[in-house]
């Protein structure tokens, strides 16, 4: 008796192909070499972007090879999914690194985000991500000990994917796009998550418009971290009172002009905020009315020349209390925060976006 | 054994525009500045106006600013370059 013939309507899946230039080389020092050689890297050695690899990170995120990100705005560059992936690889990212990437990217380019301004000027600022939802916990992101440092491999890949991706998919480079005077280490990586799990406050992504328990990124053009200590009292005024006079000296020295400003506050110091009872839009209402200083006080650091007939005028670091990114982070011990100053004013806007969603099917937070 | 590795650089360039033709002679012409508005771009560009002027022969010196400096002209004032016959995109800081 003859075997029953299946048919079926399914089709055989197959993965859109790689269309990336390959490149035969000897071993992994050969690879090192090809890629200095041709400015594809930040100076580090980096993982070879084999064709396996790159294929595992867009099977991760479902994407395909061709998925446009979006374009870079002012060169109308197109950014693909294949094309980051790879630069992920490079990184040192695991596939399931690859989506918080492609969010980052796709949030740096929103117009509001002003991507060629913010990698272009000679202000030299680099591109903060913060990492909200449960997929911190799934690539093990941790919030904890060292959170603006080495602090652990997922957000040390993920920030340095995304300035390889700005290096060799935008041409931001040293001398050429990039035109930083100084620029700041966070130029290598500057990514880290909030440590939702040790507050009682509601996660950066929620504050800024999305549903909790999304996964979702934050990306802001900032400066590096100034730190900031005060271990010697536990009156939240006083604490944040430490805060917005470092906000003040960023006005004074960097730029006067109000933006986004982000500020890390660890246990030591959130603790007795919390206790207080005072949420992040207390902290945010609070040193939008402290951190503010008057335009004639440049005179003081030496920049009487263009105070002009405006001395008087009032100058807050902060637009509006909405402009204040409030993250909960760092070690259990020690009352070190940090402010973030933003790259120059409200130029340039903090941009949070879901990871997994559609970022331009609805008007992103700014 | 070789390992292949894929190249990471955009290969696909953005379209690239067209260079404008170029202008022999200044002399009677119309020269457009677009300053990024930064202090040091005043006294470069106004210098700039008295050389064009007084030594090249230049008809007419307009003068713009870009309400952002590291974002790219308003359309209005890329508009207007069709009027001139040389722009000079000054940075100053």
């Amino acid at each position: 008796m003859a075997p029953p013939i299946v048919t079926t309507h399914e089709q055989p899946t197959r993965k859109p192909p790689l269309t990336s230039k390959v490149y035969d080389v000897a071993d992994f020092s050969a690879a090192q070499e090809l890629f200095h050689s041709n400015g594809w890297t930040d100076g580090l050695p980096v993982v070879p972007p084999t064709r396996p690899a790159v294929e595992a990170c867009l099977d991760w995120a479902a994407m395909v090879p061709e998925q446009l990100l979006g374009v870079e705005p002012v060169r109308e560059q197109p950014i693909t999914a294949e094309k980051v992936a790879i630069n992920a690889v490079m990184a040192g990212c695991l596939p399931m690194h690859f989506p918080v990437v492609a969010t980052a990217l796709q949030a740096m380019l929103q117009e509001e985000y002003l991507l060629h301004g913010v990698t272009s000027s000679t202000g030299g600022c680099a591109a903060l991500i913060v990492i909200n939802g449960p997929i911190r916990l799934e690539i093990g992101a941790n919030a904890t000990f060292n959170a603006l440092g080495n602090s652990d491999r997922a957000t040390s890949v993920i920030g340095r994917a995304v300035r390889l991706a700005l290096i060799n998919l935008m041409d931001v480079r040293p001398g050429g796009i990039d035109r930083s005077t100084l620029g700041h280490p966070g130029k290598f990586s500057y990514c880290l998550a909030e440590d939702e799990e040790d507050t009682i406050w509601e996660p950066l992504s929620v504050v800024r418009g999305l549903p909790l328990g999304a996964s979702a990124v934050t990306v802001m053009a900032a400066m590096a971290p100034r730190q900031i200590m005060n271990e010697w009292t536990t009156d939240p005024k006083e604490i944040l009172e430490t805060f917005a006079a470092e906000m003040r000296a960023n006005q004074l020295n960097y730029s006067i002009y109000g933006g986004n400003y982000a500020i890390i506050i660890p246990k030591q110091l959130r603790e007795p905020i919390q206790a207080a009872g005072w949420k992040k839009r207390d902290i945010s209402e609070f040193l939008y009315e402290r951190a503010r200083v008057r335009r004639g006080d440049w005179a003081t650091v030496g920049k009487g020349s263009v105070v002009r007939d405006r001395a008087d005028k009032i100058h807050p670091a902060l637009q509006s209390p909405e402009h204040l990114l409030v993250i909960a982070a760092g070690g259990p011990a020690g009352g070190f925060g940090a402010v973030i100053a933003p790259w120059m004013g409200s130029k340039t806007k903090a941009v949070t976006a879901a990871i997994g969603a559609c970022v331009d099917c609805a008007s992103p937070k700014t | 054994m070789t390992i292949g590795v894929l190249d990471p650089s955009n290969e696909r360039h953005a379209a690239q525009a067209r260079l404008a033709e170029r202008t022999v002679s200044l002399r009677g012409k119309t020269v457009g500045f677009i300053s990024n508005g930064k202090e040091g771009t005043e006294g470069y560009f106004k210098h700039l106006d008295y050389m064009l002027r007084k030594q090249l022969g230049v008809g007419d010196v307009v003068w713009r600013t870009k309400s952002n400096y590291s974002a790219p002209a308003e359309a209005e004032i890329v508009d207007e370059i069709k009027k001139w016959h040389a722009v000079v995109a000054g940075v100053g800081d």
